[in-house]
């Protein structure tokens, strides 16, 4: 089956938007002069918290937080082989801490604005026709720094910060395989450099899916290790600076396209964790819409 | 049943070689390793055999959460993340009141606002001390000092069970990364200040943001015994009526009591006598809760003052002219020339 990968660049490369969660690039490539800009909105909940060494079943001061995003995700081939994206999400993370917590405090329930401006170049280094398919050996590279002028510094305040302040520069190695069906799998592995404390880490993701001209599906694990020089969540080293701490997570999700007409096309995902440290087990979905040309 | 117990076993080692595989290689590694033979996954398995420290333990527990909220709202939760820098054993011993202990007070992660942060944090500090103290060097009648400047702390056996001051220590040893933890039912209070200065303390809104014994203050003062409760020499056990009792006693009177000098209105010789009544004759020793026995005890002044049974931490306190006998509000309050159990009447002789 011929997969429709025009139609399909649209939606393959906003699926990062859900908060770090996958991949920062998707293992698609766009042809030369091919584009397409996506606009997707957010939403994740927590009220678990995984901290080392257990569990923790409320977050501490604000008790459950929610995350909603609106994400702008626009993707360009320059040519077949190199790709360029920007991503640029606007967060808003909402608490529920009590209105005598907040006052004992000095804390409020909200923090918002723009987060972390992403800039990506996509390398597609060899391709092979194998088993029936293609596979396509890419290789990336890119920046993200904050844009926004959030605070991550305000204690336990920046339990809801909407993000690190740090400025990380990525590689990243994928490989795609797309059988002739129009299943596919897409592994990445990767490294990144990050600023302000917050530890290097390795990231990594693997995603099988199917990709035809009515609709596409995909489901994903990804993986962040973390630096061991971040610290624990209220463990040794701790001084209320949360971009410092040691975040890992194991996280599944799964996406979903489906192309409706003049290069528009909708798209949804879940995504949930599995495990993690440092961070709230956190369970969200996003929709949105794309425009392909 | 053989069976059963045989199936379940299988079951059990399966899920144990399972849960292995798991920690080993991680979910994800098993899935990436198809594609990528380097990548490795977060497991709990590197960490799930570490100890949490006394915040993460105070963050961890339902039972806990007054106290959480204490220590993030007394900017103590960060230094009990941590390793004690003032110990060699890097460790620290904090004697942690569950939710009902802050309850007595009226305290709870919503009501914790009444105090002030200042005081809040002292008195979190008066529950932690230096280096590790295992339940195993804890004897009666030993002392302990405590992290609020070295105030000491004692411990008191009562019918077989441990106290320090007035508060019973109901779980003992639980180990942290950083330390000890022994829960305790009751929150303890130390003021740094004599009695006077406590009560002041008090008055000023130093404790509470709103004032409390303003009425006693006043009345101390107009009775000119201030100077007398003062006396670092001596080891007071006190009853301290708070300003409810005051007003209470104004009205029992015929008066009306709007603001604390309305005291003034009580003849100077019954309101010294009166007060004189709220304190032991005997000031070589003061007495927690968890040394006060039902029975009749001298004054310093002429009537004497008799305890109810012991219950649950508390006592009712009476004099001989009072038709029921109050109650404590705040008991075990210590100060540095005696202890004061805020209560809720004032004790009357018969008039």
């Amino acid at each position: 089956m011929k997969i429709n990968l025009k139609l399909l660049g649209g939606m393959l490369f906003m699926l990062p938007l859900t908060m770090a969660a996958q991949s920062p690039i998707s293992g698609f490539m766009k042809a030369k002069g091919e584009g397409s800009i996506t606009v997707t909105q957010s939403r994740e909940d927590y009220n678990d918290v995984f901290l080392v060494p257990n569990k923790v079943n409320s977050v501490p001061v604000f008790n459950e937080v929610t995350t909603k995003s609106v994400s702008l995700y626009a993707e360009y081939g320059f040519s077949d082989r190199l790709n360029f994206v920007v991503s640029l999400p606007y967060i808003q993370t909402t608490g529920e801490a009590t209105p005598a917590t907040l006052a004992n405090n000095g804390f409020e329930n909200e923090r918002s604005g723009f987060q972390d401006v992403s800039i990506y170049g996509k390398y597609k280094i060899k391709s092979y026709e194998i088993m029936s398919g293609n596979l396509d050996i890419i290789g990336a590279l890119g920046v993200e720094t904050p844009l926004g002028n959030y605070n991550v510094d305000e204690g336990l305040q920046s339990i809801i910060a909407i993000g690190n302040r740090s400025t990380d520069i990525t590689g990243l190695a994928i490989a795609n395989y797309k059988h002739n069906s129009g299943f596919f799998a897409i592994g990445q592995l990767g490294y990144s450099l990050r600023s302000n404390e917050v530890p290097n880490a390795v990231i990594s993701e693997l995603k099988l899916g199917y990709a035809a001209s009515v609709i596409y599906g995909d489901i994903y694990i990804a993986n962040q290790l973390s630096g061991s020089d971040g610290v624990d969540i209220l463990g040794e080293g701790f001084t209320g600076f949360f971009p410092a701490t040691q975040v890992n997570y194991t996280r599944i999700g799964a996406n979903m396209f489906v192309p409706i007409v003049k290069g528009f096309g909708l798209t949804a995902g879940i995504n949930t964790y599995i495990e993690g440290r440092n961070l709230g087990d956190s369970t969200g979905a996003y929709s949105g819409i794309s425009y392909s040309f | 049943m053989e069976f059963l117990t045989h199936f379940n076993q299988q079951i059990t080692k399966t899920i144990i070689i399972m849960k292995n595989i798991y920690k080993k290689f991680g979910i994800a590694l098993a899935f990436s390793s198809v594609l990528l033979t380097a990548t490795s996954c977060e497991t709990s398995s590197s960490y799930e055999d570490e100890l949490p420290s006394i915040a993460n333990i105070a963050v961890s527990n339902d039972a806990f959460s007054t106290l959480e909220a204490a220590a993030i709202n007394g900017g103590v939760a960060g230094v009990l993340s941590n390793s004690n820098p003032n110990d060699a054993s890097g460790d620290y011993t904090v004697f942690a009141p569950n939710n009902s202990a802050f309850a007595r007070l009226g305290l709870d992660e919503s009501t914790l606002g009444v105090l002030q942060t200042p005081f809040l944090t002292n008195t979190l500090l008066y529950h932690v001390s230096n280096g590790n103290l295992p339940s195993s060097a804890i004897a009666a009648d030993g002392t302990s000092a405590s992290a609020l400047g070295g105030l000491t702390r004692r411990f008191i056996n009562r019918d077989g069970s441990l106290f320090i001051n007035g508060s019973k220590i109901i779980a003992t040893d639980i180990t942290a990364e950083n330390g000890t933890v022994h829960v305790i039912d009751k929150v303890m209070i130390a003021t740094g200040g004599n009695v006077v200065e406590s009560a002041i303390a008090l008055q000023s809104a130093s404790v509470f943001k709103t004032p409390e014994l303003s009425y006693l203050v006043e009345a101390v003062v107009f009775a000119g015994l201030a100077d007398a409760l003062s006396n670092p020499a001596a080891k007071f056990t006190v009853f301290a009526p708070n300003d409810q009792a005051f007003i209470n006693l104004g009205a029992a009177l015929g008066l009306t009591f709007d603001e604390p000098s309305d005291v003034r209105m009580i003849d100077k010789d019954l309101l010294t006598a009166v007060l004189l009544n709220h304190v032991f004759a005997d000031t070589s020793k003061d007495s927690f809760t968890s040394e006060l026995n039902a029975g009749s005890y001298d004054a310093l002044g002429d009537d004497n003052i008799r305890l109810g049974a012991y219950n649950n931490g508390v006592l009712t306190v009476s004099g001989s002219g009072n038709g029921t006998p109050a109650n404590m509000v705040i008991p075990d309050v210590q100060t540095t020339n005696g202890i004061v159990h805020v209560i809720d009447q004032v004790l009357l002789p018969v008039l």
